[in-house]
């Protein structure tokens, strides 16, 4: 048989016809997508032996337990800590993305005088030139730690002054701390025995103190239930139009009412109470009658009322503002929650030498020569002053806000002590130990501090003799594997070894009786602005870094679910 | 004896806070968008905000986890791929997506009646350095090919080498326990085995506040939810996935 090119042609087209209809080519279709989408350069999981580390979250002032896994070295996975007695094995959104931030673009590597690259060396030789020249201040955002012992003694032998930038929930107790004589550091809120909560924008559901401390206590006891052993009502403007905050929308009871009204309307509530006798009479009459109260808030006389029965119905009663707004710690101590059991308490007088009780709230350097800001200052801190700014920082937040910027180490790259929350009811205390090698180039303002002056104490040395002084005081519980009373324990190396460990101490409960506020005459209505501005965007008021885990674009970008904190990108 | 794996997420125990989001992603290397991106990541937990639409002090919100609901009965997209790349796990009642086998072609994702299946786009990509803080008990997400969520598969293998090697054929159960059952703040998503009565998330199905979404269309979903609102379940018959008013802030 004689085969022609006709025939070749026709078998080919035939065969080319054919193999589509066998298995063939999408085989080969698939393996080249698969083989395409497996190129080199396809980031693959670090391979190496897997341990589960324990340590404490610094990114915001709460100190959140957190196992951490490694592999080979590297932290792959965050959760919470189930034994922590403060953040009960919860974490922020954020805090299960946070072993990204070390690997963010806008990570400091090198120090930089106004823009330009520039060394440790230059940086030193400026500041202790700044330290002979003049007045110095330190500003610190997380106050209580080894470090700001560090800092703070620093300053202190050169006359300067050691500044602290309060978390917000702190300072909401501003006004507690100027009437009682305290300052604002050592007060806190007794919320576990609180069985009324009033807050007046407070985000008391979304990024207020510990996730796992008011979120869990309102799971507890308020969540679905018709009548809440905890009753949550939240006195806030709507978002805008109809919407309502996570807070407002989970709350027993929400109060709508006109932004920024929150002091009126507790002046009001006041006048309610005084007037009907729904409180025994402990503070100054508002002037402000309940009718103008209910003009300025849009709410009715009759809503006004009611809301100041509902309150008293259930005590005790706390209310809870979002600032540091003097009508409201004023409503406070007129419904008596001021010093006593589920109110506004001072925490046990043990710890409380750890806190900076002599801590300046404000920005106003005046005629300091140099401002040095630690790294746990929240990046929207911004001094007003012409002083020189040398800034810690780990990520940098743009806006050039320093004169200096310093690389400072990230997450868990740096052994820290974690005192009490703001807000805390009671002392605590952890060690944090570094679970990931710092990159050669960043320093922590205390080690930046000790290279100047090799006089100064070194964080490690300040955190043994604070757990030895914990230990001599044979007072407190330490929460580990299982809770043990201090005076059990048999050495200090004992005690100290369960901190190492993530052990926590804690201290003991807050005596009622031990705070007092005299209030002769109602104050004045003052707000920072952040009432009545509750917004989705203040769910990590908190958050110190200035970047967020890229993955949080799942929250605010391929989701609906949260807007991007103002000023902060994933 | 096989396992029926599930969930029953407590709706009026959750407060959006968005941590089994994050979780969820952390734990299966899910990487995050290009940031000019405009169209949908892969997001297999995904937490919605409803409303009563009521105004003012009337006005009730909850926030609802979409995830792949595993459904027992008629699981629509098993019946529709093309490749056998999805399948039901007879042995733990998982429904499997098999990215190896998936051609992309989406009719999965049409099928199901819950929205919860992503197609992935774009290959992954982090800043540089960041693949260091990748789980290495899971791949990397493939370009190509749909995603969902699969119960922390990678926990579960965890767990059944765990026991392997403890020389055991039934796993502890409290070796497995999904990320986002772990990460919830509040204790809303409970997991346990369904098949199991004394389990404490199998007799939860049981509560008369217990419902399933779309429950009409007879998929059986092993994602339950509990709410005492009664507006709630009327919206989880009528509605779901990209149904539900969404508001922003």
């Amino acid at each position: 048989m004689k085969v022609t090119r006709r025939d070749l042609l026709g078998w080919s087209a035939g065969a080319a016809a054919g193999l589509l209809f066998t298995p063939v080519p999408w085989k080969l279709l698939d393996d080249t997508s698969i083989w395409t989408q497996n190129w080199r350069w396809i980031p693959q999981p670090t391979r190496g032996p897997v341990e589960v580390k324990q340590s404490f979250c610094t990114l915001c002032p709460n100190g959140c337990g957190v196992r951490v896994r490694m592999a080979a070295g590297w932290p792959v996975g965050v959760a919470g800590v189930a034994s922590d007695p403060i953040s009960r094995g919860a974490l922020c959104p954020l805090g299960f993305a946070a072993q990204q931030l070390n690997w963010h673009p806008q990570r400091v590597h090198t120090v930089r005088h106004r823009g330009n690259s520039t060394s440790w060396e230059e940086a030193r030789v400026a500041f202790a030139k700044a330290c002979g020249e003049g007045k110095i201040a330190i500003v610190d955002g997380q106050p209580g730690r080894a470090a700001s012992v560090a800092m703070k003694t620093f300053v202190e032998k050169r006359d300067g002054s050691y500044r602290v930038a309060l978390a917000p929930e702190a300072q909401a107790l501003a006004p507690y701390g100027a009437w009682s004589g305290l300052g604002a550091i050592g007060l806190g809120y007794d919320l576990e025995n609180a069985q009324t909560v009033v807050s007046f924008g407070a985000p008391l559901l979304d990024g207020w103190g510990a996730p796992g401390r008011f979120t869990r206590l309102w799971a507890e006891r308020a969540a679905g239930m018709a009548d809440p052993q905890l009753r949550l009502i939240q006195v806030e403007a709507p978002l805008s139009g109809t919407a309502v905050s996570r807070t407002a929308a989970r709350a027993w009871q929400w109060v709508p009412i006109r932004a920024g009204s929150e002091g009126a309307l507790a002046a009001g509530l006041a006048r309610v109470l005084l007037d009907e006798h729904l409180v025994r009479a402990r503070g100054p009459m508002p002037t402000m009658t309940a009718g103008e109260a209910a003009d300025q808030t849009g709410l009715s006389g009759g809503a006004i009322l009611d809301l100041a029965r509902t309150m008293v119905a259930r005590p005790p009663v706390v209310a809870i503002a979002n600032d540091g707004n003097p009508a409201i710690a004023a409503l406070n101590v007129v419904l008596g929650a001021v010093g006593t059991r589920g109110g506004i308490v001072r925490r046990s007088k043990l710890a409380e030498s750890y806190a900076s009780a002599d801590a300046v709230i404000g920005a106003s350097y005046g005629t300091a020569r140099a401002v040095l800001i630690d790294s746990t200052v929240p990046w929207d801190f911004v001094p007003q002053t012409d002083a020189e700014v040398f800034r810690f920082a780990a990520w940098d937040g743009g806006a050039g806000q320093a004169d200096w910027l310093l690389p400072a180490p990230g997450f868990l790259e740096e052994l820290t002590d974690v005192p009490t929350a703001p807000a805390s009811a009671i002392e605590t205390y952890a060690v944090a130990p570094s679970l990931v090698n710092a990159p050669a180039e960043v320093q922590s303002a205390a080690q930046f501090l000790g290279s100047i002056d090799p006089a100064a104490i070194a964080v490690e040395k300040i955190i043994h003799q604070r757990c030895d002084d914990l230990f001599r005081g044979r007072a407190g519980t330490v929460y580990g594997k299982e809770a043990t009373a201090v005076a059990k324990i048999a050495s200090a190396k004992e005690f100290e070894e369960q901190l190492w460990k993530g052990a926590v101490w804690v201290g003991v409960p807050p005596r009622s009786g031990d705070l007092r506020c005299e209030l002769k005459e109602w104050p004045a209505s003052g707000s920072s602005g952040r009432s009545g501005n509750a917004s989705n965007a203040n769910w990590s008021s908190a958050w110190l870094a200035p970047v967020l885990p890229p993955l949080a674009s799942k929250l605010c970008q391929e989701s609906n679910l949260r807007e991007a904190p103002v000023g902060r990108k994933a | 004896m096989n396992a029926r794996y599930g969930m029953v997420i407590d709706l009026d125990r959750c407060t959006g806070c968005g941590a089994c989001m994050m979780a969820c992603a952390a734990e299966n290397n899910v990487p995050p968008i290009p940031q000019a991106s405009t169209r949908t990541g892969v997001t297999p937990m995904l937490v919605r905000q409803v409303s009563n639409g009521m105004e003012g002090g009337a006005r009730r919100e909850v926030f609802i986890p979409i995830l792949c609901m595993h459904c027992e009965h008629e699981t629509p997209c098993v019946h529709v791929c093309p490749q056998q790349a999805v399948e039901v796990d007879q042995a733990t009642g998982i429904v499997m997506q098999m990215p190896q086998r998936c051609l992309g072609c989406r009719y999965c994702m049409t099928a199901c009646p819950y929205h919860a299946r992503y197609f992935n786009w774009w290959d992954p990509a982090w800043p540089a350095g960041m693949e260091k803080s990748l789980n290495p008990g899971v791949a990397v997400r493939m370009r190509g090919v749909v995603e969902k969520c699969n119960m922390c598969h990678g926990r579960l293998h965890s767990a059944k080498e765990k026991a392997a090697a403890a020389g055991k054929r039934e796993i502890d159960f409290a070796d497995y326990v999904p990320a986002c059952v772990e990460a919830c703040p509040t204790a809303a998503i409970r997991f346990g085995n369904l098949a199991d009565e004394n389990d404490p998330a199998a007799r939860e199905t049981h509560s008369p506040d217990a419902f399933r979404l779309l429950a009409r269309i007879g998929t059986e979903p092993k994602v339950y939810y509990k709410s005492k609102e009664a507006w709630v379940k009327e919206l989880a018959e009528s509605k779901s996935g990209r149904g539900p008013e969404v508001k922003h802030g």
